[in-house]
């Protein structure tokens, strides 16, 4: 009896190992405006959405839609976190650069699993920058990890229009 | 419109008859002078850098070279259509030479005579033919020996051409090196171009062959270090029928003014639309 207990225990505490504090089922879900633009010529920009620790490590990156190599380093926030580096990679979420419009950008429950977080406040950032234009960088804390639903606006002025960042358990 | 960009890629891809990736090559231009105001009983030396580049004032190709340069091969028919001029307080107007580098060309000049001196490159017209193909893709080809294909519509023959220049005075300046030269768009008027101040009006004046600019046009005015600003904060300026405008700083710096025309082509000349630029550096200085 004495040993059934504690083989129980190990496997309570290896279960416990297990699921916590790594492990969260939630999903991320990113609405992003790229706004319309009336200038001669007109390049889409390069935008760049990803997570950083609270102490501005680069965790993931959500997306990366750019064109040429040449211009990554105008991305600044992102590639001094993340970019120059290739760390951690991304070239799982690059794509082309977007035309204006709204574009939601979503990290599963599975994937965000996988990167093994722990729960707590991180930041989410959204930098955006288009060539013979501007640049805007909006940076949002969130929670990762609450049981309820958290929602948080964001809106940019120039190059950017709302964010609407979305994290569902 | 098309971009400087895209003249300088198809001049290019024409000459090495090859079909090249297309890189995209910035398309702003400026002369950036080491000073504009100088002063002294002994002749002086001014510097300049030269760029064709996006981030005003910083450089990210070269403009211009003597021969003894670094040329991108892009950049080498362009270079060659480049005339590079200073005109002196008198009136005399003499070659310069500009060395390319990686991301700028440079130059010097020597101030002799005290007064203003004009400093510029140009590029007189290049050639240029645009059209919407069969497909309805655009389609166009620089010099006068492409072909224009079967089947495509909304021809257009067209010249292009620019001026980017700056101003420099030694001791008293004067108006000499500033009368229009008569070819393309300049710049004029009642103010100095090298006796700028903060909160004082600048009124100046564009001229299109020599006379004023009889058309309405916009003109952007733009301070330098774009790099380290999230916004380019351009100021687009209307100029009245006489090509008229004037503009108030608030900041002492550099600034780069550009204006854009296209004037129809004389009936029978062959050509329709003649493009016309003009890049000219200003520093302004603080009260």
């Amino acid at each position: 009896m004495k040993i059934h207990l504690s083989v129980l225990a190990i496997l309570a505490c290896t279960c416990l190992l297990l699921v916590s504090p790594n492990s969260f089922a939630q999903q991320i879900s990113v609405e992003i405006t790229i706004p319309k633009i009336k200038v001669q010529p007109y390049h889409k920009p390069y935008v760049a959405v990803w997570i950083e620790t609270r102490k501005r490590q680069g965790v993931h990156t959500l997306a990366f839609w750019h064109e040429q190599k040449d211009w990554f380093k105008d991305v600044r926030q992102w590639w001094r976190k993340i970019g120059r580096q290739q760390k951690p990679a991304y070239d799982q979420v690059t794509g082309a650069t977007r035309k204006p419009g709204t574009y939601t950008i979503k990290i599963s429950s599975k994937e965000l699993t996988a990167l093994n977080l722990s729960p707590g406040e991180y930041f989410l950032n959204v930098e955006a920058v288009r060539e013979e234009g501007g640049r805007e960088f909006i940076r949002q804390k969130i929670t990762l990890g609450a049981s309820e639903i958290k929602q948080y606006e964001k809106s940019g002025k120039h190059e950017l229009g709302k964010v609407t960042i979305s994290v569902t358990p | 419109m098309l971009s400087a960009s895209t003249l300088i890629k198809n001049i290019a891809t024409l000459t090495l008859a090859l079909s090249l990736p297309l890189t995209a090559i910035a398309h702003e231009r400026y002369i950036l002078p080491s000073h504009t105001v100088l002063s002294g009983e002994e002749a002086q030396s001014v510097s300049f850098i030269a760029s064709i580049s996006n981030a005003i004032f910083h450089g990210d190709k070269p403009l211009g070279d003597n021969g003894k340069g670094v040329v991108p091969q892009k950049l080498a028919p362009l270079f060659k259509r480049l005339k590079a001029v200073v005109i002196s307080p008198d009136g005399v107007s003499r070659e310069m030479s500009w060395q390319a580098f990686s991301r700028f060309s440079v130059a010097d000049t020597q101030l002799q005579q005290s007064g203003t001196y004009r400093i510029a490159l140009v590029q007189g017209d290049v050639p240029m033919t645009t059209f919407i193909k069969a497909d309805g893709k655009k389609g166009r080809f620089f010099g006068n020996k492409g072909k224009v294909p079967s089947g495509a519509t909304n021809v257009v023959k067209r010249t292009t051409a620019s001026r980017v220049e700056t101003y420099v005075s030694f001791n008293d300046p004067n108006n000499t090196a500033l009368l229009p030269t008569a070819k393309g768009l300049e710049l004029s008027g009642e103010t100095h171009p090298t006796d700028l101040f903060v909160d004082e009006a600048l009124r100046f004046q564009l001229t299109y062959l020599g006379k004023p600019l009889h058309k309405a046009t916009k003109v952007k005015v733009v301070q330098g270090a774009t790099r380290h600003r999230n916004q380019r904060d351009e100021a687009i300026i209307a100029t009245d029928a006489q090509g008229k405008f004037s503009l108030t700083l608030s900041q002492a710096g550099f600034y780069l003014l550009s204006a854009n025309i296209d004037v129809k082509g004389k009936a029978g000349s062959g050509i329709d639309i003649h493009h016309h630029s003009l890049y000219a550096t200003l520093e302004v200085f603080p009260q």
